[in-house]
């Protein structure tokens, strides 16, 4: 049987060096959908929870509108989808149902009014209780809350709402808008559910978040994805790296004692799944090793496939040839490079929030480097700007931090799947009549 | 293995600083050797990973991505090393050829031709010699002496 998933297990080297000292090693598990037909076949379980305060006026609200008005549209008639809307207090506009009732979805929606404050726990429990009522593992469940603004004094209810949408399978997905609302919770909410986040700076792009929203969920492949790394004697793991659709630190949960246990939720049947996981190797003389076995658990509920199983092994060779231990697999240096200034972004940003002016200077200097050689000068440049800013004011702007937070965590984006800052090419085509995507400087 | 940049202390095998992200345990991907003059001067790209790419022996080379759908097939294609995430054009750059002189330029690439990190104007060649790094879309290659 054609197995609907593939994984493969490369390695930083083939060869490492005999040192006669423990090293690191790095092991990058890719995984994507194998046959074409193997995906796409979830019908979705779909919660807006989107944020009416006041300062929703004008633009944002409207073009939120169309989004949502794009996303029944474009769901199933057999997809489900509620709709609750949040300032201070909660609504719920569309209780979970078929979307196949689109006029009067949008009907209900064209007459919501932006009014009060922002209190994102109780949107977000109340729309979790609606995805819930049509919970199955046979759909895609996924919420996906909007704001604008700061949430009052509720980030912990926030998370714990988010961790335990998490262990249920339903995935949220956070999106800023603006510059007013704190990217930390977003992110958070969305690693702890195990789903993505956006940062919108022009509302116009709300319609393109929507629909990549969607067409993410009729992509999916498969679901209660889950890596475990067994490593032999001596191998230690140190931290693991989730990486699409962000890289996102989850060593603290995946890291158990030797073993590597990592929930990833759904795969996108399209753009698959990755993890790099950093160990140390013991000193070994030459000879083929083998540092540990991943396997891969997975479900596909519309074939009624349950904890269907892949297994590979990792290895590596130890060699007194220094030729031959110098050699570098290409794919996983650009990863862990990426990862390389994911890192130095956090830790700059977590000096900076502590007062520690010169050490989160010195670690954006040194995330603005690696950024240049990763041919993200954009980034770069916001890191630099932010240098500066940090000099004159002793903290960072909303506008910087975003960029950094988002830009170095979708640094695993193909040009083509960046959902900021491009457009497609068609209308002005290059000589070549090229179809690719094109960035902003 | 001590960080050249910051005296960090990292672990043996680590490919990037933990403190300052410099890149450890590599060879030299780099040589700052001049291009030799005179006839026979070859120069070749090398990827960051240090893998090597012929410039073909030619007065003209385009450089791009393969695309059999439109029947794009650029002399130096740079498919394997990434080129469509990336943002390689399929058309993206010719490098010419005049002696032991080497010019690049861009052919409206969608998302550009730097030479040392600086954005060049298309269809205005600028010269390259060992040691320039030339970068299409995010694909970052370093010239260096045959």
């Amino acid at each position: 049987m054609a197995n609907e998933l593939n994984i493969r297990c490369i390695m930083n080297k083939d060869a490492l060096p005999v040192t006669g000292a423990e090293q690191a090693v790095y092991a990058l598990v890719d995984i994507k959908a194998g046959g074409k037909k193997a995906f796409g076949a979830m019908p979705a379980n779909f919660g807006l929870v989107l944020d009416r305060s006041g300062s929703m006026d004008g633009e944002k609200m409207n073009n939120l509108k169309e989004a949502v008005g794009y996303v029944v549209d474009h769901l199933g008639d057999g997809d489900l989808v509620s709709v609750t809307i949040f300032d201070d207090q909660v609504e719920t506009l569309i209780p979970n149902q078929p979307a196949k009732n689109r006029e009067a979805i949008k009907a209900a929606l064209a007459k919501v009014i932006p009014r009060g404050g922002t209190q994102i726990s109780d949107g977000l429990r109340a729309g979790l209780a609606e995805v819930k009522k049509g919970h199955s593992p046979e759909r895609v469940n996924r919420v996906l809350l909007l704001t604008d603004g700061q949430t009052w004094d509720d980030e912990d209810a926030c998370l714990r709402l988010a961790e335990e949408a998490g262990k249920q399978g339903v995935a949220i997905t956070s999106i800023g808008i603006g510059e007013e609302w704190n990217e930390k919770l977003l992110l958070q909410i969305a690693e702890k559910s195990l789903g993505n986040s956006h940062w919108i700076q022009n509302p116009i792009a709300i319609l393109d978040a929507f629909r990549q929203e969607v067409e993410g969920m009729q992509s999916v492949a498969a679901s209660n994805l889950k890596v475990t790394a067994r490593m032999s004697q001596g191998v230690k793991p140190v931290r693991v790296f989730s990486t699409i659709p962000m890289i996102s630190d989850v060593s603290r949960k995946a890291v158990r004692g030797v073993n590597v246990i990592a929930d990833l939720g759904t795969l996108d049947g399209k753009k698959g799944q990755a993890v790099l996981i950093e160990a140390t190797a013991p000193a070994q003389k030459a000879g083929k090793f083998r540092l540990g076995q991943v396997e891969i658990t997975y479900d596909v509920p519309s074939q009624n496939i349950r904890g269907q199983s892949i297994k590979t092994d990792m290895f590596v060779t130890f060699t007194a040839d220094a030729a031959v231990a110098a050699k570098v697999n290409a794919e996983v240096m650009n990863l862990v490079e990426k990862v390389s200034a994911f890192k130095l972004q956090t830790r700059a940003l977590s000096e900076a929030e502590a007062g520690n002016i010169a050490a989160a200077t010195q670690k954006l200097q040194a995330a603005a480097t690696v950024l240049l050689n990763l041919g993200e000068d954009d980034l770069a440049k916001a890191a630099e700007r932010e240098i500066l800013t940090l000099k004159k004011t002793g903290t960072l702007s909303a506008a910087g931090t975003k960029k950094l937070e988002y830009g170095t965590r979708k640094l695993t984006q193909a040009l083509t799947d960046q959902e900021t800052g491009i457009r497609h090419a068609e209308a002005d085509a290059g000589v070549d009549g090229s179809d690719e995507i094109r960035y902003y400087a | 293995m001590k960080c050249k940049e910051c005296d960090m202390e990292n672990i043996d095998g680590a490919l990037f600083c933990e403190e300052c992200g410099a890149k450890l345990d590599m060879m030299e991907p780099l040589q700052d050797t001049a291009v030799e003059t005179g006839s026979g001067s070859q120069l070749v790209l090398t990827s960051r990973d240090g893998s090597k790419l012929d410039i073909p022996a030619k007065d003209e080379v385009v450089i791009g991505r393969d695309d059999p759908v439109s029947e794009v097939f650029p002399d130096l294609d740079l498919t394997d090393l990434g080129g469509m995430d990336s943002g390689v054009s399929r058309k993206h750059a010719i490098i010419h050829r005049t002696g032991a002189e080497y010019t690049i330029e861009d052919l409206e690439s969608t998302n550009g031709t730097y030479v040392n990190k600086k954005r060049i104007q298309p269809h205005v060649p600028q010269a390259i010699k060992a040691g320039d790094e030339l970068r299409f879309g995010k694909l970052a290659l370093a010239v260096q002496a045959a």
